[in-house]
């Protein structure tokens, strides 16, 4: 009787080990080469899946497969399938991880593919440098680019006796805070409806803010506090476009422009850091702020909202014009790759006017080939959005691509808790110096 | 089967006879003949998950903790460096400060809190329901616990706000300000887990012999004193078990803190494995990562020890 059950036993192992041998093996084998390509955003998986049968067709055997996951999971599964050796052939990426990827042998340099395919990269408007490693090399070709706008409730607007003129061309300098001062004032009203530039104005209880919180632990403040210190001239890598050695947060420009910010909250324009943490769209739809200052992704959702107007302006006009930082997102091609001919394919045909066109058509994101962008703008005018600002931003040399930086997420998890001590009020200006000689340690160490 | 009363099988020596001939009984036996190989086979499942999912791992994190290891190339041996730069990191003896923060106030409400609801449920009601009750809110998933909580402590839309308003308070940030970030992920770590020491703490109240509390009822003692001079003492051995395992649980603090603040603001909440997540799995420094990790270990061993020790836990007045 116990052998019968020892040898049930052993059967029963072997079984299990069939098993899994089998989940391993691959499918069936019918010539056709398979690219699989990763994004974190379900709408850009959507949206790039309408350039796919176009590509299919023009290259017969070759299938794209396009996965997305959640971008809090996408690069913890990258790094999981860099070790196994399972990552897709060919991804979205992001600019601070250039970085550790290439530093790492992960991801492919173009240069050559580039060469012989013939590629041309001056296709692009924005975004191309910010994909280029410390050896030169060209690692990333550039899918969109994303940086800051000004939405405002246009009934809010109205009310306040302002014209969304006075929205679009806000000017602001860190003295007085410039038209852009006054405007908020005027949007801000109190619980017994005083407004924000009127005698007895109690910002204690405010009913609506005038904007939402320009604070926040973001090392680049991309859709916070970047749009209004670099008016005054400041770049986030100084004097270097890329791989920058330090983080000029001790300039003293700096320093008193987030002086500015903060004090926003203090008088009770702007909500407290921390205090609100939905999400813009939420706060703009709830009429506890008449404007918000977010990211270009947010213009096809936060206009969409029932029974709320709400129309879209550049960022403000500092002393030296406009000017904001972009972030680019890039393809990147996996250095184990099998296909590495059909994913150049795959990632070139994803980067053409075409394609940009295609899948840009919904504006889900602003493509970084003007030619697409603009076709994106007048496919929304003829649906009554008019993005035509980001044309501006593009065309009008408004923005500075973000510098890649080495160990980026060591620069991020670093700086983001002194920012959010600086807005908190547990630190004062002293901090920025501060910020400055750890991104030293890091970025040069 | 037969394996249990196999020991008795061979006839025992008295205790001061000649000195016996080495035995061999799993040889001489018919009963014992084959027995070794299928006790492995037994094993094997529970063996392999162990050394697999627990010995190996557990012994590549001591290796890894002395190397420079950044996941995507080989390991490089760096001996102590990692911990030379652990005792120079601000930030982790902060988080070692959050943490201990933390353990304090989550420990020992859990332990008040607990005691006190399983007496009232041993003295008053015998209802299975109200006891099951008890545990439901460590049934659920703890991501799906702290997401509810942390829109329930949302400072515009949480109702716990509209309640502390409606009494004339104001918004009180419990996730995103220093003060309250880490008492209010410690109030939903002990909601969480309230209920499941509550039943092993009740478990152990049902050890002790009712005729204990007849004898203080006939030499007139309360409630409170029997409690107090009964009750307590006699629980001692599985208090500490709870104990010591809820302090344990305590410094592993992760999920509740990921979902709610991820640390913030400014660190405050930033307990240590939520660090040492974040250099591993974020700037993938496994290495530092590693070495944090063997900290952690290295305290818990001494803290459990320390407790051991000083609650007598092997020990018990009822035997």
């Amino acid at each position: 009787m116990r052998k019968h059950h020892a040898i049930a036993a052993v059967a029963a192992v072997g079984i299990a080990a069939a098993g899994l041998t089998a989940c391993s093996a691959d499918g069936s084998d019918d010539g056709t080469v398979t690219v699989n390509w990763w994004t974190w955003d379900e709408r850009a998986a959507a949206a790039y899946a309408e350039c796919v049968p176009g590509f299919e067709d023009a290259n017969p055997g070759v299938k794209v497969e396009i996965s997305h996951y959640a971008v809090d999971d996408y690069f913890t599964k990258l790094t999981a399938g860099f070790v196994a050796g399972t990552a897709p052939d060919a991804f979205q990426n992001s600019v601070p991880l250039l970085g550790a990827y290439a530093e790492q042998g992960q991801i492919m340099p173009l240069d050559e593919l580039i060469d012989e395919s013939g590629y041309d990269l001056s296709v692009f408007d924005v975004g191309v440098e910010s994909w280029q490693y410390t050896d030169g090399q060209q690692y990333g070709i550039p899918l969109d680019w994303a940086g800051a706008a000004i939405y405002f409730n246009q009934d809010m607007v109205a009310d306040a006796g302002l014209t969304p003129e006075d929205i679009t061309t806000m000017t602001w300098n860190p003295d007085d805070g410039g038209t852009f001062d006054d405007v908020v004032a005027r949007l801000t009203v109190d619980a017994s409806g005083v407004r924000g530039d009127e005698p007895g104005f109690d910002p204690e209880n405010v009913e609506t803010y005038g904007i939402n919180s320009i604070a926040s632990g973001d090392f680049n403040g991309q859709t916070t506090w970047n749009p209004f210190v670099s008016t005054l001239g400041w770049r986030l890598g100084g004097e270097d476009a890329a791989w920058p050695t330090e983080i000029p947060y001790d300039d003293p420009e700096f320093a008193q422009t987030l002086d500015y910010l903060r004090g926003l909250a203090d008088r009770g324009l702007t909500p407290g850091f921390g205090e609100f943490t939905v999400s813009s769209a939420e706060m703009i739809g709830s009429g506890s702020v008449a404007m918000v200052q977010g990211g270009t992704w947010d213009s096809s959702s936060i206009t969409q909202i029932p029974d709320v107007p709400v129309g879209i302006a550049p960022t403000v006009e500092g002393p030296e014009g406009r000017m904001m930082i972009s972030n680019s997102n890039a393809n990147n091609v996996f250095v184990g790759t099998q296909h590495v001919d059909e994913t150049w394919d795959w990632v070139t045909w994803m980067g053409t006017v075409e394609c940009q066109t295609t899948a840009g058509a919904g504006a889900v994101f602003l493509p970084s080939i003007a030619e697409a962008l603009q076709s994106t703008v007048e496919t929304q005018a003829a649906e009554g959005l008019d993005l035509s600002t980001f044309i501006q931003a593009l065309e009008g040399g408004e923005l500075y691509p973000a510098p890649p930086t080495a160990n980026g997420q060591e620069i991020v998890d670093t700086i983001t808790p002194l920012f959010e001590a600086y807005f908190s009020g547990e630190r004062d200006e002293e901090v920025f110096a501060e910020m400055t000689t750890l991104t030293q340690d890091i970025l040069a160490p | 089967m037969s394996l249990s009363t196999a020991g008795a099988a061979p006839k025992r020596p008295p205790a001061t006879g000649p000195k016996r001939p080495p035995r061999r009984p799993a040889a001489n036996s018919p009963a014992h003949r084959g027995d070794g190989w299928l006790a492995w086979i037994l094993i094997a499942p529970a063996m392999i998950g162990f050394l697999v999912f627990a010995v190996y791992p557990t012994l590549r994190g001591v290796y890894l903790s002395f190397t420079e290891f950044r996941v995507l190339t080989p390991p490089t041996w760096i001996g102590l460096e990692n911990f030379r730069e652990m005792f120079a990191d601000s930030v982790f003896w902060s988080s070692l400060g959050v943490t201990v923060y933390f353990v304090v106030i989550a420990v020992s409400l859990t332990m008040i809190v607990s005691i006190a609801t399983a007496a009232v449920l041993h003295r008053i009601t015998e209802s299975t329901v109200i006891r099951g009750l008890i545990i439901l809110p460590f049934l659920i998933s703890t991501v799906v616990a702290a997401t509810v909580w942390s829109w329930m402590l949302d400072t515009q839309l949480g109702i716990v706000n509209v309640v502390v308003q409606a009494f004339g308070g104001d918004g009180v940030q419990f996730l995103t300000s220093r003060e309250w970030a880490i008492p209010s992920v410690a109030f939903i770590h002990v909601w969480k887990n309230m209920g499941y020491t509550a039943i092993i703490i009740f478990a152990g109240l049902q050890t002790i012999p009712p005729q204990v509390y007849e004898a203080g009822r006939i030499d007139g003692a309360g409630e409170s004193k029997m409690f107090f001079r009964l009750t307590l003492p006699l629980l001692r051995p599985i208090l500490a078990l709870v104990l010591v395992l809820n302090v344990i649980g305590a410094f592993q603090m992760f999920d509740i803190v990921s979902v709610t603040t991820k640390g913030g603001p400014a660190n405050a909440s930033n307990v240590l494995q939520m660090y040492i997540y974040s250099k591993a799995f974020g700037q993938f420094d496994f290495g530092y990562a590693s070495a944090m990790s063997l900290s952690l270990f290295a305290i818990l061993i001494i803290i459990t020890f320390l407790q051991m020790r000083l609650l007598r836990a092997n020990e018990s007045e009822t035997d």
